[in-house]
C-alpha cells in the first residue's frame, strides 16, 4: 500500500525505515533468567521486569512487559519519580535501540585505513589485549597523561573515572561543557549545588528561558510542566523559535539571541528598584544584596528594550506579576545552557531572581545527594597525577570541576600538542566525533592519534574512526550501579539477556583493568557481585530488590535553609568570582552579532531524538520529522529561497547542504537545526545520509568561567545550493 | 479507578490543549501492535503552525479510529468484517474481508486504509486502531493512553468522560471551544476531542449527529447483491495482481542470484 503517513501528508517516512521489520516481527526476546527467577512472572510467563531506560539522561523507571516469557513492550514505571508510570517517545522505542540490526555484536579490530570502516571480528581477549597492550606502550613511553578518556552522563561513569585515574591521566572530557556548565556552575556559586530540585506543585507563575520542555523532554518534568499549564500556572517563555513549548505557553517571547542576561538585568532592576522582593528571605538567607542593587541599577527595562527587542512596559509586567506569584514563583534555571559567552552570568541573574523572591522551600529544594548511603567495592588510593590537564582545568579555567571538563579545549590541545602530545584516546558511550564543534578538527585530531578505542552498542561516528571497537551490552541486556533518587536507590537489571557477545561496561572496564595491572581498583566478582557491595550497608540483597526494582534507603532529613557556599548562605554576589577577577555580580556583557547577511545558527533538541546517538533508531525515525533548516519564511523569500530548496550554508569553519524549512516560526535573524544528523559513519544504515551535523558549522568558543562551549555563537550565510 | 475490564463503554478523551505532539503514543501502538515500520495506526493531523510571526498557534491532534457508536465501515462492509463491540472498540475481520473498500469511502474520518501491496492470500487488506482490545480486555489502558506523558489521551466510561470534558470546559472558558466532539458527532464516537481552535483545524470533518450510515444504508440496500458481485470481481483481480507481484519478485531474486553466481565465477 501507499505509505498511510505520507499519503495523508502527515509524517514523512524516510527511505530507510521503509520495508524494515516491525519490533514484532522479530522474535520478542526471551526474559532474562535472573529476572524470571525473582519472581517477576506468573505461571504463565507473564509479567513485568522493573529497569532503567536509558534514552537520555533523565533515566527513567520503565517495566519490560513479559508476555509468555518473552519482552513484548516496556512501560513507565509508576513507582519511580522520573516516569511516573509514562515513557516519552524515546522511551518507547528503546526495544528497538536493542534490536538496532546495526548493533555491534563482536569486538572489532581495524583493519583498513582509519575512517575506512573495515574491522575484522575478533575476540573479547585479543580485543581488550590490543587495547591495554596499547595503552602500557603510551603510557610508557610518553607517561600516563598521553592518554585521554571521556565519557557522556552514564551510570557506570564513576567506574571509567576509576580506570583513568587509576591509569594515571588527568585528561577526561565529558559532554557537559557542550550542554550545562554554565547552569551548574552558576548554581554551585549561587546555592552550593548543582542543580536544585524544582517544585511544580504550588507554582503559580513560571518563567522559561528558553527551556523547551515539550520537546527537550524531561519526563516527569515535563508532565509536571503541562499539568501546572492545565491548571491556569502562568508561563512566559522566552526563545527565538516558536517551539511546542512557545505553543502552551501563556505568553512567548520571540526575545533577540544573545540577550537573555539583559532581559533578567532589568527584572532585578524593577523587583529592586520597587522594592518588590522578599525582604525577609534577603536579609536572613542571601549575603551581596548591596552589590547586586548597586550593579543592576543601570539597567531599567527601556535599557533592556533596545537590547532584547522586548518592550519596557512587558518587561515591567512581567516582573512585577512575577513578584506578585512569590514565592510560589519559578524562573527556570534552562538545562543546555552553553549558548554565549554570556550564559553564565544570565544563568546568574536566574538564580539571584529566585533568590529575591524566596522561591527557595516553595518551587526550588536542595537536590538529594546521589548515591548517598550505598556501599562500595574497596580500592587503593590513585596514583598521584603531577601532569597539566590538556582541557586547561583548572589552570586556565579554575571554576570548572575536574569531573566536568572542557572537552572542546582537550580537542584543540591535542590538536595543538599544547602543553604536551597527546597519543590515545579511550572513549566510551560517547561520540566526539559528532559532538565537539567544528567538526573538521575534531577529525584531524582522531586521524593524528596513535590509538583510538571506543565503546558503544552501535558503529558510533568515532567508533568508525577508531582502531578497536568494544561492542557494550545495551541498557535492556545488563546491569549498572544503582541510581538513587529521593529515598530510593533504583536498579538497572538485564531484562534480556546480552546479545552476541555484547558486555557491560562494568565487566570491560574490570577486565581491562586487570590486563593493565590495576586490578585492585575493580574488587568485585561480577556485576552482580558490584551491586550486592552498594546494597551491603541497607541490609538487603540484588535478588530481594528485583521484583519492586529498588532498595529503601534511610530517611535524611538536613536542613534546607544551609546552603554548602563559603558564607554559608546563597551568594548574590560572589567573593569567589570577584577573587578570580570576573564579576561578583552580573553585568552586561555585549555577545557578539551577525553581520549584516548572516543569521544566527541556533539549535535545540527535538521530542524524538536525544543528541547524538539515537538517530538510528528504526521506530524513532519513523516518527520523526525530516531533518531541515528553519528559515522565517519572509527571511527565506527576500534571499530568494523557497520550502523544500537545499541551500549551502556556511560558517566561519565549515559548510554543509541541508533542505530548506520556511516557517513563520522563528526570528527572521535566525536560522535554527536539530543537531545529531549527518552522521558519518556508514555503519549506522538508518542515520547515514540523513540531514547534516550543526557540528560541522559550529564555531568553537570557551566561556572562561563555566568552560561552557557558546553553541548559539555562530553566524552563517544561507544561498540556494 | 474502575477496573478497565469492567468499564461498559470504552472512550476515549483526547484534549488538544495537553498534547505536546510528541508521538509517543504513535510509538506505542507501534511496538504493541507490531505494525510495519512503513505503516501507522496513529498519525498526527491538523493544520499545525497557524498564523504569521509573531503571532503563532499551533493546532494538530493525535487521529485514529473514532470507534464511532454507529460506525458507517460496518454498515458499508458488504460481507459483515466489521463488528461493533458493546464496549465500545469497533473491529475488523480479515477473515472474511474480500478487500472491496468500501469501508474506506465510507467512514467520514478516513480511517480504515487498504494494504495494496496485500492479497487475499495474504489476509488483512485493511489496517486500523483496535482500541488494544487485547490489553483492555486484561484491564489495561490502550497503549496510546498508558504512555502519554502530558495526559492529553485519557481511558474510561464514556460517559464519564463527557462528564469530566464539560467539566474542562466550565472551569477554562476561554481556553476551549465549547464543544465535546464526538459527543453527538456521527451519532456519536467513543474517541472524544477538546479543543482550543476549532476542530476543522484539527482535520476533522463537521458533521452532524444523524450518522452517515442512515443514508448510506438506504443506497446499500440496493447495493449489496451488487457489491458481492463487484467484490469477487475485485477478488480476483487483487490475487491476479498479488500473484503477479510475487512473479515479478521472484524474477527479481533470481537475475540477483544469477549475478552472484556470475561474480563468483569471476
Amino acid at each position: 500500500m501507499t505509505n498511510l503517513i505520507s499519503r495523508r501528508d502527515f509524517l514523512k517516512l524516510g527511505g530507510a525505515a521503509a520495508g524494515a521489520l516491525a519490533i514484532g516481527e522479530f522474535i520478542p526476546p526471551l526474559a532474562a533468567k535472573a529476572a524470571r527467577e525473582a519472581g517477576t512472572l506468573d505461571a504463565n510467563g507473564d509479567g513485568y521486569i522493573p529497569s532503567m531506560c536509558e534514552m537520555c539522561v533523565w533515566r527513567c523507571g520503565l517495566l519490560a512487559k513479559v508476555e509468555g516469557g518473552r519482552v513484548v513492550k516496556l512501560e513507565g514505571n509508576p513507582d519511580h519519580p522520573h516516569s511516573k508510570g509514562k515513557l516519552c517517545p524515546r522511551g518507547q522505542a528503546g526495544l528497538m535501540n536493542t534490536y538496532d540490526p546495526d548493533r555491534v555484536l563482536t569486538p572489532l579490530v581495524r583493519v583498513g585505513k582509519r575512517g575506512e570502516g573495515l574491522f575484522r571480528k575478533a575476540s573479547w581477549d585479543e580485543a581488550l589485549g590490543i587495547v591495554a597492550k596499547n595503552m602500557l606502550d603510551i603510557k610508557q613511553k610518553y607517561g600516563p597523561e598521553a592518554m585521554v578518556f571521556s565519557s557522556t552522563h552514564n551510570l557506570s561513569q564513576p567506574l571509567f573515572e576509576n580506570l583513568l585515574q587509576a591509569f594515571g591521566s588527568p585528561n577526561y572530557g565529558t559532554q557537559r561543557s557542550l550542554c550545562f556548565n554554565a547552569m551548574t556552575i552558576t548554581n554551585i556559586m549561587t546555592y552550593g549545588t548543582e542543580e536544585p530540585n524544582r517544585d511544580y506543585s504550588q507554582v503559580k507563575y513560571i518563567i522559561l528561558t528558553g527551556r523547551n520542555l515539550a520537546e527537550a523532554i524531561s519526563n516527569s518534568e515535563t508532565q509536571d510542566l503541562i499539568h501546572a499549564i492545565d491548571r491556569g500556572v502562568k508561563v512566559v517563555y522566552l526563545d527565538p523559535r516558536f517551539t511546542k513549548t512557545a505553543a502552551k505557553a501563556s505568553e512567548w517571547l520571540p526575545i533577540r539571541p544573545g540577550t537573555d542576561l539583559a532581559f533578567h538585568l532589568a527584572m532585578l532592576n524593577v523587583i529592586i528598584g520597587e522594592r518588590l522582593y522578599n525582604q525577609n528571605f534577603v536579609s536572613q538567607y542571601t549575603v551581596g544584596f548591596d552589590e547586586v542593587a548597586n550593579s543592576v541599577s543601570q539597567y531599567p527595562p527601556e535599557w533592556a528594550a533596545k537590547i532584547t527587542e522586548i518592550p519596557a512596559d512587558t518587561i515591567r509586567r512581567i516582573a512585577r506579576e512575577f513578584a506578585a506569584a512569590a514565592p510560589y514563583a519559578l524562573a527556570h534555571n534552562g538545562w543546555r545552557t552553553s549558548n554565549f559567552v554570556n550564559s553564565f552570568q544570565t544563568e546568574r541573574a536566574i538564580a539571584i531572581l529566585n533568590a529575591l523572591m524566596g522561591n527557595w522551600g516553595t518551587t526550588m529544594f536542595p537536590a538529594g545527594a546521589e548515591g548517598a548511603g550505598l556501599g562500595a567495592p574497596k580500592q587503593p588510593a590513585y596514583p598521584r597525577v603531577s601532569a597539566l590537564r590538556l582541557d586547561g582545568v583548572p589552570w586556565k579555567y579554575p571554576f570548572v570541576p575536574l569531573q566536568y571538563g572542557v572537552i572542546q579545549q582537550m580537542r584543540d590541545s591535542v590538536l595543538a600538542e599544547d602543553p604536551y602530545a597527546a597519543h590515545g584516546w579511550f572513549i566510551s558511550r560517547q561520540n566526539p566525533a559528532m559532538s565537539i564543534p567544528d567538526r573538521k578538527k575534531t577529525l584531524q585530531t582522531l586521524s593524528k592519534l596513535d590509538f583510538i578505542v571506543t565503546m558503544d552498542i552501535i558503529m558510533n561516528d568515532t567508533a568508525w574512526f577508531s582502531d578497536v571497537v568494544l561492542p557494550e551490552a545495551s541498557y535492556l541486556e545488563r546491569y549498572d550501579p544503582l541510581n538513587v533518587v529521593g529515598n530510593r536507590a533504583f536498579l538497572r537489571q538485564p531484562v534480556i539477556e546480552p546479545q552476541g557477545e555484547a558486555k557491560s561496561a562494568l565487566w570491560i572496564y574490570k577486565q581491562l583493568g586487570g590486563l593493565l595491572g590495576l586490578g585492585d581498583y575493580f574488587q568485585y566478582k561480577d556485576d552482580e557481585d558490584y551491586i550486592q557491595q552498594e546494597l551491603a550497608p541497607l541490609g538487603v540483597s540484588l535478588d530481594q530488590i528485583r521484583k519492586q526494582g529498588y532498595a529503601e534507603l534511610p530517611e535524611s532529613s538536613s536542613n534546607i535553609y544551609r546552603w554548602s557556599t563559603p558564607s554559608g548562605k546563597v551568594e548574590l554576589s560572589s567573593a569567589t568570582l570577584d577573587k578570580a577577577g570576573f564579576d561578583g555580580v552580573p553585568k552586561w556583557e555585549e555577545p557578539p552579532a551577525p553581520k549584516s547577511g548572516q543569521f544566527y545558527l541556533l539549535t535545540g533538541k527535538g521530542a524524538r531524538q536525544t543528541q547524538f546517538g539515537t538517530q538510528n533508531n528504526q521506530l524513532l525515525h519513523k516518527y520523526d520529522d525530516e531533518p531541515g533548516l528553519w528559515m522565517n519564511a519572509k527571511a527565506a523569500a527576500s534571499q530568494g529561497l523557497d520550502d523544500g530548496d537545499m541551500v549551502s550554508v556556511t560558517s566561519d569553519v565549515g559548510q554543509i547542504y541541508i533542505k530548506l524549512i520556511a516557517t513563520q516560526a522563528i526570528r527572521p535573524d535566525c536560522v535554527y537545526m536539530q543537531p545529531g544528523f549527518g552522521h558519518l559513519s556508514k555503519g549506522l544504515t538508518t542515520a547515514y545520509g540523513l540531514g547534516s551535523s550543526d557540528s560541522d558549522l559550529h564555531v568553537t568558543f570557551t566561556d572562561p568561567i563555566s568552560g561552557g562551549q557558546a553553541l548559539s555563537q555562530t553566524f552563517v550565510t544561507v544561498k540556494k545550493a | 479507578m474502575t477496573d478497565i475490564k469492567n468499564i461498559k463503554h470504552k472512550a476515549f478523551l483526547y484534549d488538544a490543549t495537553r498534547c505536546i505532539d510528541c508521538r509517543a503514543c504513535m510509538i506505542a501502538c507501534s511496538v504493541e501492535n507490531k505494525i510495519p515500520m512503513d505503516k501507522t495506526r496513529i498519525w498526527v493531523a491538523g493544520v499545525g503552525l497557524k498564523g504569521e510571526y509573531p503571532n503563532l498557534d499551533r493546532a494538530s491532534m493525535v487521529y485514529h479510529c473514532m470507534h464511532c457508536e454507529e460506525p458507517d465501515c460496518m454498515s458499508a462492509c458488504p460481507v459483515g468484517a466489521y463488528s461493533k463491540r458493546e464496549d465500545g472498540p469497533v473491529l475488523y475481520n480479515k477473515d472474511v474481508c474480500i478487500g472491496c473498500r468500501y469501508c474506506m469511502n465510507a467512514c467520514p474520518f478516513g480511517v480504515p486504509h487498504f494494504d495494496y501491496n496485500k492479497g487475499l492470500i495474504d489476509g488483512a487488506f485493511i489496517d486500523k486502531c483496535t482500541m488494544c482490545t487485547q490489553r483492555i480486555d486484561v484491564g489495561l489502558e490502550p497503549a496510546c493512553v498508558a504512555t502519554c506523558p502530558t495526559e492529553a489521551l485519557v481511558f474510561g466510561e464514556r460517559a464519564d468522560l463527557i462528564k469530566e470534558a464539560h467539566a474542562r470546559i466550565a472551569a477554562h472558558p476561554d481556553r476551549y471551544i465549547d464543544h465535546v466532539y464526538g459527543e453527538t458527532e456521527n451519532g456519536g464516537t467513543s474517541y472524544l476531542i477538546l479543543s482550543h481552535v476549532p476542530f476543522s483545524e484539527l482535520g476533522l470533518p463537521p458533521l452532524t449527529s444523524k450518522p452517515v450510515k442512515e443514508v448510506s444504508e438506504a443506497v446499500m440496500g440496493l447495493t449489496i447483491p451488487f457489491a458481492l458481485t463487484w467484490g469477487a470481481v475485485l477478488t480476483g483481480v487483487t490475487v491476479g495482481v498479488h500473484e503477479y507481484n510475487k512473479r515479478k519478485e521472484n524474477a527479481a531474486k533470481q537475475t540477483v542470484e544469477a549475478e552472484k553466481e556470475s561474480e563468483d565465477a569471476k
